[in-house]
């Protein structure tokens, strides 16, 4: 009994010890990771400046801030900003729930799998800018057209994690529900989705950053706002610093989006035995 | 309590499987199955159990319920990985009054302290522990038990064993053991089927007539198990 309590009490001890030792790599490790993006800057501000290249095609990185804050104070920034996470939000949205259904409808029916499958994945095989043009034609200009571009980028891994997770799943747990007679309701529920949460999760990830690469995309094509509006933009104007810091807030929501789904990832799956969690 | 008339279950073409089992368990009766691997022991469970229905035959239960008179503990402790110890337990209890007696059967298994541990967090020993209490919770008529304890370290076997004997003593569980432990088989069972083949047919029964809990060493025993090794030999085929 002695040597028991033992054991419950040691991991939250552990737990302690860990947090300070993984804040102190976490410090260290952004250290080492940002000296080569830091001196990579110095030098591009010197050489900008000192006029090894022209300012015209690679402003400084200070040009591209200052080019930042004044249309972010102008207010012009934020309807571009406002109007792309829009389209990402409700494209992984839309994508994502209709990835579910069919993802989880194919893991479970064989019937069903064998039915939607083989066309889904030849769906898959066109290119996704291949798109755009149909959806211009059905659905016109408008943001429908845009959130459906993002939907179809966010829906593929989703969709394919998710079966293959199902299809992942220990048959001994299915057989533990059918030992309480759970129905296929029950099974999905209890059993198979909580068992494919893992591979669901990294389906969601790699499909939010799909959708990130297809809002460029639609609005590279046809939009009148939006970041990729503002790159197009800054082309045709020939204004790199509006190319350069469209890229650069491109790169920071995908990063925040992607840091968000990573924090639900890590909450959720807790209970998987990993190297990740390892005390 | 549990009548089972010529059943059989045949694989790959009559080389495996089981054949022609008659077996009939008494109420709070605990019988093993003993036989060497691929006699089709494990395989009569599963058929009981209602995991494999491609049996032939006839199985009868005292219940009103016949599909909800038995539990089973695997092999493996089976838990589901995203539960706690305690979510464990409970898992798939349909009645809520139910769920209180989790907290009494944690006690009785020796999980006190443990109620919100992920299965990672447990050792072999203690996730068979929890597989204990889950297969009690439902309150079976009648518990199968296929290897429960064949992956365990010899001193942790004897713990859950030991575990065993006390619950029966409680709950009066009918039981049927599958094993290839025969000290196991001797120590726990009132009466031990012995099973041969392949296909696997009842070769013989005996019954262990001695108190429990009785003594590992007992020479009674010990007589016992010369007779099922003589039962068993394995040069025969």
């Amino acid at each position: 009994m002695s040597s028991r309590t033992e054991t419950a009490v040691t991991p939250s001890v552990k737990e302690k010890k860990n947090k300070k030792t993984t804040l102190r790599t976490w410090n260290s490790n952004l250290l080492l990771g940002s000296v080569i993006p830091v001196l990579l800057l110095v030098v591009w501000e010197y050489a900008s400046r000192a006029g090894w290249v022209a300012s015209h095609l690679l402003p400084a990185p200070t040009t591209v801030i200052e080019e930042i804050t004044t249309m972010a104070q102008e207010g012009e920034l934020w309807g571009h900003i406002g109007i792309t996470l829009y389209r990402v939000f409700f494209g992984f949205l839309a994508g994502s729930a209709v990835a579910v259904v069919l993802g989880a409808a194919t893991g479970y029916n064989k019937t069903i799998h064998r039915l939607l499958d083989p066309m889904l994945q030849a769906l898959r095989a066109i290119p996704s800018l291949a798109w755009v043009p149909l959806f211009v034609l059905w659905i016109g200009i408008g943001e429908a057209s845009k959130v459906t571009l993002v939907a179809v980028g966010v829906f593929f891994p989703v969709y394919l994690n998710l079966t293959s997770g199902i299809q992942g799943i220990d048959r001994k747990l299915i057989e533990v529900g059918r030992m309480y007679n759970f129905t296929s309701l029950q099974q999905i529920r209890r059993i198979i989705l909580p068992a494919a949460l893992p591979s669901f999760l990294v389906g969601i990830r790699s499909g939010l950053s799909l959708g990130w690469m297809f809002v460029v995309a639609a609005e590279l094509l046809g939009a009148s706002q939006g970041l990729g509006y503002l790159m197009v933009f800054g082309q045709n104007t020939s204004a790199p610093e509006l190319v350069i810091g469209s890229i650069i807030l491109f790169a920071i929501f995908g990063k925040l989006t992607d840091e968000i789904l990573k924090r639900i990832e890590k909450r959720t799956l807790r209970w998987q035995d990993n190297v990740e969690n390892a005390s | 309590m549990l009548t089972v008339n010529r059943v059989s279950r045949i694989f790959q073409e009559g080389k495996a499987g089981f054949r022609n089992v008659d077996l009939s368990l008494k109420k709070g009766e605990v019988v093993g199955v003993l036989g060497t691997s691929g006699c089709g022991k494990s395989t009569l469970l599963r058929v009981l159990s209602g995991l494999d229905a491609g049996f032939e035959g006839d199985i009868q239960t005292g219940s009103d319920r016949p599909e909800e008179a038995f539990g089973m503990m695997f092999q493996e402790p089976r838990l589901m990985p995203w539960l706690t110890v305690e979510e464990n337990i409970s898992f798939g209890v349909k009645d809520k009054s139910r769920k209180a007696q989790a907290q009494e059967l944690i006690e009785t298994v020796g999980l006190a302290g443990f109620e919100r541990h992920y299965p990672k967090d447990l050792s072999g020993g203690m996730a068979q522990r929890v597989a204990i209490a889950r297969s009690l919770l439902n309150r079976p008529e009648i518990l199968l038990l296929d290897e429960p304890f064949s992956a365990l370290d010899a001193f942790t076997k004897m713990q859950l064993q030991d575990l065993l004997l006390s619950i029966w003593e409680k709950h009066h569980t009918t039981t049927l053991l599958v094993t290839h432990d025969i000290d196991e088989a001797l120590y726990l069972c009132d009466r031990i089927v012995i099973m041969r083949g392949q296909p696997g047919q009842i070769e013989s029964e005996l019954f262990v007539n001695r108190p429990k809990p009785r003594k590992r060493g007992d020479v009674h025993l010990a007589q016992l198990k010369d007779e099922i090794l003589s039962e068993l030999d394995f040069t025969k085929r």
